[in-house]
């Protein structure tokens, strides 16, 4: 048995996948304060489901995947440590000025962006090395010391250091960890040429800056949740996913906590994929993953999982830089817990504010003020108030009414109903325009795309959101409900390991480089009886980086076997960047050596059997919900509308909109105009309204 | 070649989400010749510092589509240039290829090397062109930099000049042409390599726009074009209609340099007229030609003016022919802000002097009304974006190149501090900086500092960017550092009471740590272990430093951009220990400086 959990801002996603491949999906709210609370509480969920106790569900598993937003939304709210960064003296403005760069060349209403670590928390130390890693000016210790007591007393929670060269020689960076060690224990420190020993060093001590932000936090949180599944009778791997699509041991990843950044979304394009093709025949997808906080969107092209060398958190030369590749996935505030308000100019907004876990939507009874989307559905009598999350939660319709009444449809002179549907058009439309940014940004016409929609909220408006964008169709797979959870049962486990040894074609050094790739080979063959024991099927496939002289970016090309015995292997590698760079760029230099600069080496396991069926379990529920439902839609005001129980839908059946299919986690919207049918593979496809 | 196409009998008309998707598509293809160019430059100057830009004009030579392009390079120019092909080689054929960097046809300046290729369908109609501008680390000057302020002339500055010449016929290269550039251009194969890269983006731009005619077909293009141009020009003119109208003057001074010794007087004059609508800006009332580099070319000065123009209205019109139609630019032939005559040197026609235009030309709109207009953005080239060359002792081989290691100087915005690293205003902070590391690792070089410069930044209501403090020097080699730095006298002013930036300056550090003064404008050749120091200008402010809000004046010294004693004297702000505002005390010193400030701001 294997689980995988998607952390959101409101809620958790549970997946169990069984023996057989059969698969059980479980939601239940976000716990923001304790998150490990809510990851045991579905866990708890699931149990009553099967009908075993937590303690035996838990030592069935053999694999907990984990997923989470907390690292971004740290990052987003600014809720990371008190962070000091020590850099060589003289250099105390690298994270200020950056790699420079800018947009919109006419436009000087952005504000410059300010570093991640203030300036007022950055320390210059007396030392310098050399290019090839000569020592050039001694660290002085007693200024480091005289700064330690500085960073303590100004009462900072994590030390990033990144000097000048330090992945060429990384001897002060490691005295400087000694005498953090030493004169302040307990605090975490990152150390640039361990995370990410590579050249540049805004990139560097980026990445040291933001993994040491994050690891009181994310250190403290993958402790806690790896001891409590152990206690509550979990004992085998925790794996996390990671932004660059991978998975990695949690107690790792709490050391690099950086990988963690944008990690919960990173598995939704795997499963939107596999669906788009195994229900529209479609190789260009749109992924949409609605939760409670944010709306996550992704663009497959050509089957293609979209991928970014450089990875910002935020805007290009408007956020910061990981320094890492990943995943290619947008984010916007905007899911059933956003908020809708009306400004002073009487205009309708949604988002991008959130009511999250906590106080949640004023219809949960929790506490909530201010009305969200979900309030607006119940309104409008998408969502039963009696029937939520399978009747797991009951709804307060009353309070609901009142509080989209008196802030919102009085202060737009609306009907109460005609405010509910505004805030879900208006949400529609944020949708529609964060689709098209990426779409239309990569010039492709989302009439010829399919959209997978995601996520707990992706029902309330798919339909809408496909009929805007003149989507063909949009499929709304039956692990909708936790995609990017499911996306990690179904992704192979990845790991990528590199060196960095450099030789030219015209010098190539055989001795050296077969020495790392078989270095690298064993990492691969280590992983797979390691992480991939248990898998069935395995890769290993070897990558160069490479270039032509003078040239500093390289570009990456297949190497076909795993050691060079001729020199004619070495020139087969040669043609290939050759026929590569022409490729990409069409032109290349024949005549020219290159210069290989690292190698490579990409391990998968497949942990599904390929052939396997795969689909969700769908239990009776004993809650029947009523025939049809009073709804109001915008173009016709309000009818009594058809209510199906998704697991009971005729397969291949047209059901005409204005219907509600009503799942155990989600309410499917059927528009009028738009129909619905549901496939053998358990996925609803909805033709959107024309 | 065919004539176009009869674009008259087209029916097509797109709606707006058609007309939204092919902008997108043609700028994405503009992103990948960019891509192209960085990824593929052999030159720090194109691979790090991002120095190019990649445009597709019209086969009537209306420029139709920039995307993230250095503004210097393009506003005007690639219409000129593409016209001037057309008339030397009428016979245009698919898989030519044409060099082109004379300023005296329509380009920016001889180190702008541009590769035009027309993109010409099956049936040999010319569509579009494509055009990939890269400046070149080394372009045959008499002397190793591509900013030869003191060329007397052409024939002293020395470059080889191309106008539009052909280098490729059926994608194969003239090889009479590269053979000239290998005997002339130093450290040849870094120029080959650049040179297949311009090749390259420009081929990718010609390949990429063939796979979207075969989408949609080149009459929906041209379509396209039409209604782009024309929808462009609305935009414009709605923002024109937005301006307040009136005339305004505003005038600024080079700081003396070989070839002008008392300085180049710069006087522009913009005439907003809402109603017609229409903005003009004339430049005709200044000096005739210097014997010098810093001549403007034709491009550089229409340009220069454009682009204060554009700077100072709605960010989201789109720069091209369409919007362009409202803006007319009176230029005066023989004028060093005009026509150059050949054998004038236009050296330096992308920098020094378009850059006093166009900031002129963004004071003169920001005093015509509150909320409009800018600062003047830091002046350029300081040491810090120089000229490197020598012999690398690690490999026995020559190198040259441009450095980008450290200019700010935005100017402030209406309501917005200024984008930091901007560095000069042709350049629009698109460039990118390089990595210390990285120029340590190609060049015997080491840097010992690099940093902003505290209270460098203009003061005002919004502040200006700070200027930068850069040191270094070569590792065990001669090195030859040439730059142009203005600014040392005339420093980047400020607007509507903002106070100007910092002013430039530059040293040479000896063995003993002694500094010592360098010309603004000159090649200076370094011992081994002997540094030079270079300070590059801040940027001018916006709007009087007493109405800036204390509170971000407090962050701004907790930040250490301010001290506190400036913080005092600039903006009125006095603070307590805790680097909080002591309101009562901020309130009376700012009544008081008022007052006696009235007359003249001042430090």
């Amino acid at each position: 048995m294997k689980f995988a959990v998607d952390t959101g801002g409101t809620f958790t996603d549970l997946v169990v996948q069984g023996d057989n491949s059969d698969i059980r999906l479980y939601k239940s709210a976000t716990t923001p304060d304790d998150p490990a609370a809510g990851v045991l509480a579905t866990f708890e969920l699931a149990a009553r489901d099967i009908g075993i106790d937590r303690a035996e569900l838990l030592d069935r598993g053999d694999m907990f995947i984990y997923g989470t937003t907390r690292s971004t939304n740290a990052i987003v709210t600014g809720t990371t440590a008190k962070t000091a960064f020590l850099t060589t003296d003289g250099h105390p403005d690298i994270l200020v000025i950056r790699e420079g760069g800018k947009t919109e060349p006419f436009n000087f209403t952005m504000p410059y962006p300010k570093p991640y670590v203030p300036r007022s928390l950055t320390f210059e130390v007396p030392e310098r090395l050399a290019y090839d890693g000569a020592v050039v000016e001694p660290l002085d210790e007693m200024v480091v010391i005289a700064h330690i007591r500085t960073i303590e007393r100004m009462g900072v929670e994590a030390v990033a250091v990144c000097f000048l060269w330090s992945m060429v020689n990384p001897i002060h960076e490691l005295r400087v960890a000694q005498l953090l060690k030493e004169h302040l224990p307990g605090v975490p420190y990152t150390l640039s040429h361990v995370l990410n020993p590579s050249l540049r060093e805004y990139r560097r001590a980026s990445s040291a800056c933001i993994d040491a932000s994050l690891k009181p936090l994310l250190g403290a949180h993958l402790r806690d949740l790896e001891s409590r599944l152990r206690e509550a009778g979990f004992h085998g791997r925790v794996l996390m996913i990671t932004s660059q699509g991978g998975v990695m041991e949690a107690m790792d990843m709490a050391r690099t906590p950086i990988h963690s950044v944008n990690s919960g979304p990173a598995m939704a394009p795997v499963a939107g994929r596999f669906y788009a093709e195994a229900d529209a025949a479609s190789d260009t997808v749109v992924v949409t993953d609605t939760g409670g906080t944010t709306f996550d969107v992704s663009l497959v092209r050509k089957g293609r999982i979209p991928w970014t060398r450089e990875t910002w958190i935020g805007q290009p030369y408007l956020g910061d830089m990981t320094g890492f590749p990943s995943v290619d996935v947008k984010s916007i505030g905007a899911g059933g817990g956003s908020i809708a308000w009306v400004d002073e100019g009487g205009l309708l907004h949604v988002g991008p504010q959130s009511a999250g876990a906590v106080p949640g939507p004023v219809c949960y009874g929790q506490g909530g003020i201010e009305p969200t989307v979900t309030d607006a559905a119940v309104v409008v009598g998408y969502i039963d108030p009696g029937y939520f999350l399978g009747g797991a939660m009951a709804l307060d319709k009353e309070a609901v009414v009142n509080t989209i009444r008196t802030r919102v449809a009085e202060r737009l002179d609306l009907m109460v109903e005609e405010a509910a549907a505004a805030v879900l058009n208006v949400m529609s439309e944020n949708m529609v325009h964060a689709i098209e940014d990426i779409t239309v940004n990569q010039g492709i016409d989302p009439r010829n795309a399919v959209l997978v929609g995601g996520g707990g909220a992706a029902g309330l408006n798919a339909a809408a959101i496909a009929r805007r964008l003149g989507c063909r169709l949009a499929v709304i797979p039956d692990v909708a409900a936790a995609l990017s959870a499911a996306g990690a049962l179904m992704s192979d486990l990845r790991a990528e390991f590199s060196t960095t040894q450099f030789t030219t074609s015209d010098g190539f050094d055989f001795d050296s480089i077969n020495g790392v790739l078989q270095i690298l080979e064993g990492k691969c063959r280590e992983f797979i009886e390691g992480p991939g024991a248990d898998s069935k099927d395995q890769a290993i496939e070897f990558t160069a980086e490479a270039r032509y002289p003078h040239q500093i970016w390289e570009i990456e090309i297949p190497v076909r076997d795993s050691r060079f015995s001729t020199e004619a292997d070495v020139a087969e590698l040669v043609e290939t960047f050759h026929a590569t760079h022409d490729d990409m760029f069409a032109i290349s230099d024949p005549g020219s050596p290159i210069e290989i600069v690292s190698w490579r080496a990409n391990v998968r396991c497949g942990l599904r059997d390929r052939a396997a069926a795969w689909s969700v379990v769908e239990s009776d529920s004993a809650a029947s919900p009523p025939l049809s439902r009073r709804c109001y839609f915008s173009d016709i005001g309000t009818v009594d509308a058809p209510v199906l129980r998704l697991e009971s839908m005729a397969r291949n059946v047209v059901v005409e909109g204005p219907a509600l299919i009503e799942s155990s986690f989600t309410t499917l919207v059927i528009e009028p105009g738009a129909t619905a049918v549901r496939r053998a593979t358990g996925s609803l496809i909805i033709t959107p309204a024309s | 070649m065919k004539a176009p196409a009869e674009r008259a009998n087209n029916k097509i008309v797109l709606d707006g989400v058609q007309l939204a998707i092919i902008n997108k598509r043609l700028e994405t293809i503009c992103t990948k010749m960019a891509n192209t160019l960085l990824r593929t430059g052999r030159s720090g100057v194109l691979n790090s510092a991002r120095d190019f830009s990649c445009v597709i004009v019209t086969a009537e030579d209306e420029l139709l589509c920039v995307n993230e392009v250095l503004p210097i390079h393009v506003l005007s120019g690639p219409d000129i240039m593409s016209r001037t092909m057309k008339e030397f080689h009428p016979n245009l054929k698919r898989g030519d290829a044409y060099l082109h960097n004379s300023p005296y046809h329509g380009n920016s300046h001889p180190a702008d090397h541009t590769i035009l290729v027309p993109v010409i369908d099956d049936d040999g109609v010319h569509h579009f062109t494509v055009l990939a501008k890269a400046h070149q680390a080394d372009c045959g000057n008499s002397i190793p930099t591509t900013y030869m302020a003191s060329a007397r002339d052409v024939y002293h500055e020395g470059a080889l000049i191309f106008p539009a010449v052909k280098v490729q016929e059926n994608y194969k290269n003239v090889d009479d042409i590269i053979r000239m550039c290998q005997m002339r251009f130093r450290v040849p194969e870094q120029w080959w390599g650049d040179f297949l890269a311009t090749l390259g983006s420009a081929r990718i731009g010609e390949r990429e726009l063939q796979v979207l005619a075969e989408d949609v077909g080149w009459e929906t293009l041209h379509t396209f074009a039409r209604q782009w141009f024309d929808y462009s020009e609305q935009r414009m003119k709605a923002a024109l209609r937005k301006m307040p109208a009136g005339r305004s003057t505003a005038t600024t001074k080079h700081d003396p340099f070989p070839g002008a010794p008392d300085g180049i007087p710069v006087k522009v004059t913009v005439d907003v007229s809402p109603d017609k609508p229409m903005i003009e800006v004339d430049l005709r009332d200044n000096p005739d030609t210097y014997p010098c580099g810093l001549n403007l070319s034709e491009a550089c000065a229409r340009t220069a003016a454009m682009i204060g123009v554009f700077n100072s209205i709605d960010p989201t019109v789109p720069p091209n022919a369409g919007s362009s139609r409202r803006i007319q630019v009176h230029l005066r032939e023989g004028s060093c802000v005009g026509i150059p005559r050949h054998p004038t040197s236009c050296s330096v026609a992308t920098t020094n002097l378009a850059d006093r235009v166009g900031n002129a030309t963004a004071r003169a709109i920001a005093e015509l009304a509150e909320g409009y207009g800018m600062a003047s953005t830091g002046c350029i080239l300081p040491p810090s974006t120089g000229v490197i060359s020598g012999c690398d002792p690690r490999t026995d081989k020559l190198f040259v190149n441009q450095l980008f290691v450290g200019w700010g100087g935005g100017a402030a915005a209406p309501h917005t501090d200024a984008w930091l690293s901007v560095g000069h205003i042709g350049n629009s902070g698109l460039s990118y900086q390089d990595s210390i590391e990285l120029n340590e690792l190609r060049f015997p070089i080491r840097f010992r500092r690099r940093l902003c410069i505290v209270d460098s930044g203009g003061a005002g209501r919004t502040k200006g960017g700070e200027g930068f403090y850069v040191e270094f020097g070569p590792i065990d080699c001669e090195m030859a550092v040439a730059y142009t730095s203005d600014g040392n006298i005339n420093a980047p002013e400020g607007v509507r009471g903002g106070l100007s930036g910092g002013a430039a300056r530059q040293y040479t550090r000896d063995l003993e740590g002694n500094l010592q003064e360098v010309d603004a404008c000159t090649q200076v050749v370094l011992n081994p272990r002997e540094n030079i120091v270079s300070i590059s200008c801040g940027g001018g402010g916006y709007g009087s430093p007493l109405e800036r809000d204390a509170r971000r004046v407090a962050m701004d010294v907790l930040e250490g951009w301010v001290s506190a004693e400036k913080a005092r004297s600039r903006y009125g702000v006095v603070l307590n220990e805790d680097t909080t505002v002591d309101e009562t005390a901020t309130k009376i010193l700012r009544r008081t400086i008022k007052s006696t400030r009235s007359a003249a701001p001042s430090d």
